[in-house]
């Protein structure tokens, strides 16, 4: 059966864990960590992710300019991205999605609702 | 002149040969009737027999079809009954994959409930700093029950005022001491109930009709309050989870404030051993 990896970037320990805990609920998934976007931008380059959740609100580099950033990474340019924001508005979900984003949750987060998008994502069953 | 006598025609039949001959012409005529008339019979019966086969031929190829209709008849109603079968046991077994997936559905939001509390319970004992605890149940608020503007009260000695240690998303002259005799977040305070606006849209709260009221507990003693006054727009109701997250936060948020408090209050030193000694029971 084919193996997965996430990379969650998100600054709130407290939502790290929480995501943490929900996509554990997704078979073959594999989970990395990253405090902020630079992080996130590190452990990129460091290794191959099949999907990445990104909150977009962040310290030092937040999600919709590392979205950008991994949309120009050749490695990284069609690997999808969920971005997790407060914001719940129409014109930022647009805005998100226009950088490249594939989906958008809003917090507070439903954890089958994080599990069914990263599935559908990874189109795993 | 000698009458010359006639001879006597020798073709005449005499009289009773003339009889005899009509009684045979008769009696021929007759059998040659009776021949016809058993000719004209013989073919009547002829084609009666004909007749008689064609219909005899008939009725057997109806009574085979009508055999045939019946084994239809009977096949048909035989797959009419595994049809029903099978669409019973289809139907049974798309109530029971229903009730497996809503099963599972409830589980697995089930599981998404307690993950929230182990998650907030986690993160509020996971600090001695009463800033960091602070800012943990913050988070609590904001992440997991979705708030928008709160605040937290803490009581004083005298029980009279609730005095603001944490907002978030308020105007600075919003966040003022409360009095308690007169405040619905002093009615809290002394009943030691929350007050949730459950059938209300929550992301509407106002100061003057917060979404909910939490009351805080150290030791069964409440010592202070939370206050959602509004939660995220998209947030609309508050459900299961929010009502256990208001349960734990009720019990834990102003423990581990308190138990941050004592330990800073130590200088940050843990307590000895002796402090445990006598806790057998």
């Amino acid at each position: 059966m084919a193996e997965y990896s996430c990379l969650i970037v998100e600054d709130s320990p407290m939502m790290r864990q929480l995501l943490v805990f929900a996509l554990a609920r997704v078979k073959n998934l594999r989970v990395t960590e990253a405090d902020d976007g630079v992080d996130g931008l590190r452990k990129l380059a460091s290794a191959r992710y099949d999907i990445i959740v990104t909150d977009i609100n962040m310290p030092i580099m937040d999600g919709l300019k590392l979205v950008k950033r991994v949309r120009s990474d050749p490695q990284h340019k069609d690997t999808p991205i969920v971005i997790i924001t407060t914001e719940g508005s129409s014109e930022d979900r647009q805005r998100a999605l226009q950088l490249g984003a594939n989906a958008y949750i809003t917090k507070p987060i439903q954890a089958p609702q994080v599990i069914a998008t990263v599935k559908e994502l990874l189109k795993i069953e | 002149m000698t009458e010359q006598r006639k001879p006597a025609r020798s073709d005449a039949p005499p009289q009773d040969l003339r009889r005899e001959r009509d009684e045979f012409l008769q009696t021929f005529t007759k059998g040659s009737r009776l021949a016809e008339e058993f000719l004209a019979e013989h073919e009547r019966v002829q084609e009666r027999v004909r007749a008689l086969e064609e219909e005899n031929a008939r009725l057997r190829a109806q009574v085979q079809a009508d055999n045939a209709v019946r084994d239809l008849v009977e096949t048909i109603a035989r797959l009419e009954a595994e049809k029903a079968e099978l669409l019973s046991r289809t139907a049974r077994a798309e109530a029971a994959s229903t009730q497996v997936v809503t099963r599972f559905s409830e589980v697995e939001s089930e599981f998404a409930h307690l993950a929230n509390l182990y998650v907030a319970s986690n993160q509020l004992h996971a600090s001695l700093s009463p800033r960091s605890v602070t800012r943990r149940i913050k988070e609590v608020l904001a992440q997991l029950v979705g708030a928008e503007r709160y605040a937290m009260y803490l009581a004083t000695g005298d029980g009279a005022q609730l005095v603001p240690i944490a907002s978030e998303g308020l105007a600075g002259d919003r966040v003022i001491p409360l009095d308690v005799a007169t405040t619905r977040a002093g009615e809290v305070l002394r009943s030691g109930s929350a007050v949730v606006d459950e059938d209300g849209d929550p992301s509407r709260g106002t100061p003057e009709t917060p979404a909910a009221i939490l009351p805080l507990t150290v030791d069964e003693r409440v010592v202070g309050v939370i206050v959602i006054i509004a939660t995220l727009a998209q947030k609309k109701r508050f459900d299961t989870n929010d009502f256990q997250l208001f349960r734990l936060l009720g019990q834990h948020a102003a423990g581990a404030l308190v138990s941050a408090s004592l330990f800073v209050a130590a200088g940050r030193r843990l307590p000895g051993l002796e402090a445990f000694i006598d806790l057998s029971v």
